[in-house]
């Protein structure tokens, strides 16, 4: 049974796009994985590379997020409440490293 | 312009057959109600654990009935040996602090009640609900199993810190398969609470009947459902962090196991782990997990207490709704003040010192809100709302201790001390299970149509309060005395003069232990015998009061139901259904 | 937005009660709500491994990259062929949205048969460095144990994740086909097999790219 209220049906007809568009976001994700691949190899310090990485996986987990999962085109409730939440676990997961760096000085195989 | 189709509202049929009506039912109301059993049967096994650990403590020498008999090689003629003490306790806090309290006020209550208190006729998921309930018998079998294998229970705590947990059967009796099948029941349970959770959130947000804005929830039905995001947060990091201990354990990894860890004269061959780790991401969970435990408590309290005080709380439902958000948020950010001493970043000490103490303020505006709420009341001193007095009791003085432990420089002294064990006993074991009380003798009508009786009640209610000071306020004091936690035996002078205490203790302990067995018998006896419930024995506001003492199957017959006002219209001696279409008379 | 809606409560017997109910503030079907809480702590575990890898990582120093360029090229090719099964999930909604069952059916099928083909290209990678000595507890280059006991437990995750869509997709195409499903189903399980897609767009980065040999 499918629920579908009267605005969504609008915004539906209105603001989604089309297979191609689609076709082509999907073919511009395609594209950032292969910048990511040519940046692992041009021998940048590894944190440099982590971030550059890093940056361009939420890039694209961005707009997976927005288009391929929908979320452009559905009520910015839904959106402040995923994003936040996710967001706010993974935020402060990274309390951690500290004691993953103090860990490296402190260990016995180098 | 409006879709007939089935919006969110579950059908199915009524259930025929015992299977389907008792056991696999899908039906939240029953789901509720073998989660509020399971519980209370893991109360008394909990409180049994806690019983022969505190015979041990009190009198180090003497034989504790049928232990010799569980585990002959744990405890040679019923005393135990100081491995299977730690068993004991080990099994104690799993067993209370997941499948009691975890359990009980969140998924027993919350699974009866949040849908009728929104007006739905069921969860959003009924068969996901159902899964949930069964998920959750299976960790409960996998931890009681760990007493019947040969070499028992784990015995590195309901905390299970690595390395003792991961490094295997070398650490200890019960390290073998006792751990590996606590870290299964753990896995079940976090997998039920995800999927329950997840029932909680959609049915508060989609399922809600006409005129029932967020802003007319009942409060329980708020506090279970901010409990219900905290909890999904939460267990989504207690879920890997097990099976990385899992895999440490079966896999032969080095997560949490460090280089060159001799353990009873072995080397282990593992590197590369970080015990620092494990405490982070167990912590992680661990301490919102006792603010999972704690909010539905704040919930049922909050919807207790108007019925009783008939006057709506101070300030409405906005002050208490924002504490428990505050304090559902602020949980996350919190938990390495269980990490003081741990050999973690000294700086990360002040980072998790600060807001421990500023989350305090939303626990204590909350606290206040209750207390303050009593001023000008017209009370009715009923069993449930003695247990929710007590409630504001129990959680003051338990989390004024709260600001001792909070402060590294202080905490550095009182860390696994006694201080600690009363500290969470008042905020966890005494408060959330006064208020798991209050909501059984207040729903115990709703539930089976029947009432308790009152006299006994009360009986339990008096012995258990005096008796819960005695027990773990003398733990506090106990604390600032330098006695040790975790340790079954008094082997340092300093520790002498404490047995007397101890004794003190376990005699309390053990009267309030018995205490129970008169709930337990005014439960059963009245589940059969007790006076016949009306729909509204309580003359309360919200929905459940609305349906018959026990509801039907779809909870309200198919009718209509219209909300026009909000949880809390008590007025003296008057009160309004929140489906009266007559005009407020608390202006909630 | 407090709009009530019309919907169908079945009472005792299967008799139909029409009631009004408070509309969903994020007006989206329920089966699709519920979906999206379950990603968001499914999101936050496969986070707790990464970071758990992380940590792993900075703290010991000896960790080694040890992944040639076949295996990276390995690694583009499972992450093209999830993309493109993302594509094809995508037009298998469409397809239920417009009501056209066969070639809905054409694009589940291509879906699953593209899940099939990662979690075959993924099983045969793990064969290869197995076969050269890989293990969970076990590194044969000499650098960090930890290295095996990440990859694989990562990886795996997210590999099971990838088999139980492509088992779930299953059951959604021919429950779809039997009438008891609709489109909104299949939209629901589209959202799963989104992130599990996204997911890879941070394991491939982190778990392969991080580690490639890139002397």
């Amino acid at each position: 049974m499918n629920f579908e209220p009267e605005g969504e049906a609008a915004m539906s007809s209105n603001q989604e796009p089309g297979m191609r568009s689609y076709v082509g976001i999907v073919i511009g994700l395609m594209i950032i994985v292969v910048i990511e691949v040519i940046l692992t190899y041009q021998h940048l310090p590894t944190r440099t590379l982590l971030y550059s990485l890093l940056c361009l996986a939420c890039v694209e987990a961005f707009v997976g997020i927005m288009y391929l999962m929908h979320v452009k085109y559905e009520t910015p409730l839904l959106f402040w409440t995923i994003f936040p939440s996710t967001l706010f676990v993974l935020v402060l997961l990274n309390y951690i490293w500290p004691d993953a760096y103090r860990m490296a000085r402190m260990s016995l195989v180098k | 312009m409006h879709d007939l189709s089935a919006h969110a509202a579950p059908h199915h049929a009524p259930p025929q057959g015992f299977i389907r009506k008792y056991v696999f039912s899908v039906d939240h109301k029953v789901i509720g109600i073998q989660y509020t059993t399971l519980s209370l049967v893991a109360a008394f096994i909990g409180m049994a654990l806690s019983w022969a650990m505190r015979i041990h403590l009190a009198w180090p020498n003497a034989s504790i009935p049928f232990l010799g008999t569980l585990s002959p090689n744990g405890a040679p003629g019923g005393v135990p040996t100081p491995e299977y003490y730690l068993s004991l306790m080990t099994m104690h806090g799993t067993i209370m602090a997941f499948f009691v309290l975890t359990a009980a006020p969140m998924a027993g209550y919350g699974n009866f009640m949040l849908p009728i208190q929104v007006g739905a006729a069921d969860m959003a998921f009924p068969r996901l609900n159902m899964a949930s309930f069964w998920v959750t018998f299976i960790g409960f079998a996998l931890a009681c199993a760990t007493f019947f294998i040969p070499d028992g229970p784990p015995l590195s705590g309901w905390t299970a810190y690595a390395p003792l947990s991961a490094v295997g059967p070398v650490a200890g009796p019960g390290q073998g398969w006792g751990q590996n099948l606590w870290g299964l029941s753990i896995v079940a349970f976090c997998v039920a609470s995800l999927l329950g959770s997840l029932n909680f959130i959609v049915t508060t947000l989609d399922l809600r009947t006409k005129g029932m804005t967020l802003s007319r929830l009942p409060l329980s039905t708020w506090g279970w459902f901010i409990n219900a995001w905290v909890g999904l947060l939460a267990f989504a990091v207690l879920l890997p962090t097990c099976l990385l201990l899992v895999l440490d354990r079966l896999g032969g990894t080095s997560f949490f196991i460090p280089a060159g860890l001799v353990v009873n004269d072995k080397l282990l061959p593992h590197s590369g782990g970080s015990p620092l780790l494990f405490q982070h991401l167990f912590w992680f969970f661990g301490h919102p997990e006792v603010y999972i435990i704690i909010l539905p408590a704040f919930g049922i309290i909050a919807h207790i207490m108007p019925t009783f005080t008939r006057k709506p709380l101070v300030g409405g439902w906005k002050v208490i709704t924002y504490a428990m958000i505050a304090i559902g948020a602020l949980s996350f950010v919190v938990w390495g003040h269980h990490m003081f001493v741990s050999g973690m970043s000294p700086y990360m000490g002040m980072v998790f010192s600060v807001p421990t103490l500023i989350i305090t303020i939303p626990s204590v505006i909350a606290v206040l809100v209750f207390a303050v709420s009593l001023y000008g009341a017209n009370m009715r001193f009923t069993t449930p709302m003695l247990f929710c007095l007590g409630f504001i009791s129990l959680f003051i003085s338990g989390g004024i201790g709260g600001f001792f432990l909070a402060q590294p420089a202080v905490d550095s002294y009182l860390h696994a001390t006694s201080f600690v064990v009363g500290h969470f006993h008042f905020t966890m074991g005494l408060s959330a299970i006064f208020a798991t009380f209050a909501g059984f003798y207040y729903w115990f009508p709703k539930m089976w149509g029947r009432m308790m009786n009152e006299t006994l009640g009360k009986v339990h209610f008096w012995l258990s309060f005096v008796l819960v000071y005695c027990v773990f306020m003398t733990m506090h004091l106990m604390g600032f005395t330098g006695a040790v936690r975790r340790y079954s035996a008094y082997v340092a002078d300093f520790m002498v003069p404490q047995i007397p205490t101890n004794r003190f203790i376990t005699v309390a302990a053990l009267l309030l232990g018995a205490t129970q067995f008169i709930f337990l018998f005014n439960a059963i006896w009245s589940r059969f015998k007790g006076p016949k419930a009306a729909d509204n024995p309580w003359q309360a506001t919200t929905l459940e009061w609305d349906t018959p003492s026990p509801p039907p199957f779809d909870n309200f017959g198919g009718r209509q139901i219209t909300i026009y006002h909000g949880p809390m219209e008590y007025d003296g001696d008057a009160s309004l259904m929140q489906t009266s279409p007559e005009k407020a008379i608390a202006g909630t | 937005m407090n709009q009530p809606i019309l919907a169908i409560r079945t009472g005792h017997e299967g008799t139909g009660h029409e009631v009004l109910m408070e509309r969903s503030p994020y007006a989206i079907d329920k089966k699709k709500l519920g979906m999206w809480i379950f990603i968001v702590s499914d999101a936050c575990t496969f986070a707790t491994f990464l970071f758990g890898y992380g940590y792993m990582r900075v703290g010991n120093q000896n960790w080694g990259t040890p992944f040639a360029f076949p295996t990276i090229l390995n690694g583009i090719l499972m992450t093209f062929v999830l993309l493109s099964s993302s594509l094809t999930m995508l037009a298998a909604v469409r397809a239920t949205q417009a009501g056209q069952k066969a070639s809905a059916n054409k694009w589940l099928g291509a879906t699953m048969l593209l899940g099939a083909i990662f979690a075959a290209l993924h099983l045969r990678e793990w064969f290869k460095l197995i076969s050269e000595g890989w293990r969970l507890f076990y590194n044969p280059t000499g650098g960090a144990a930890q290295f095996g006991a990440c990859f694989f437990s990562v990886t795996g995750l997210h590999l099971t994740h990838v088999v139980s869509g492509v088992i779930a997709l299953a059951f959604i195409a021919r429950g779809y086909n039997q009438g008891r499903y609709d489109e909104s189903h299949v939209e629901t399980a589209g959202l799963y097999w989104h992130f599990v897609d996204l997911v890879w767009m941070f394991v491939f980065p982190l778990m392969y790219l991080m580690n490639a040999q890139t002397k």
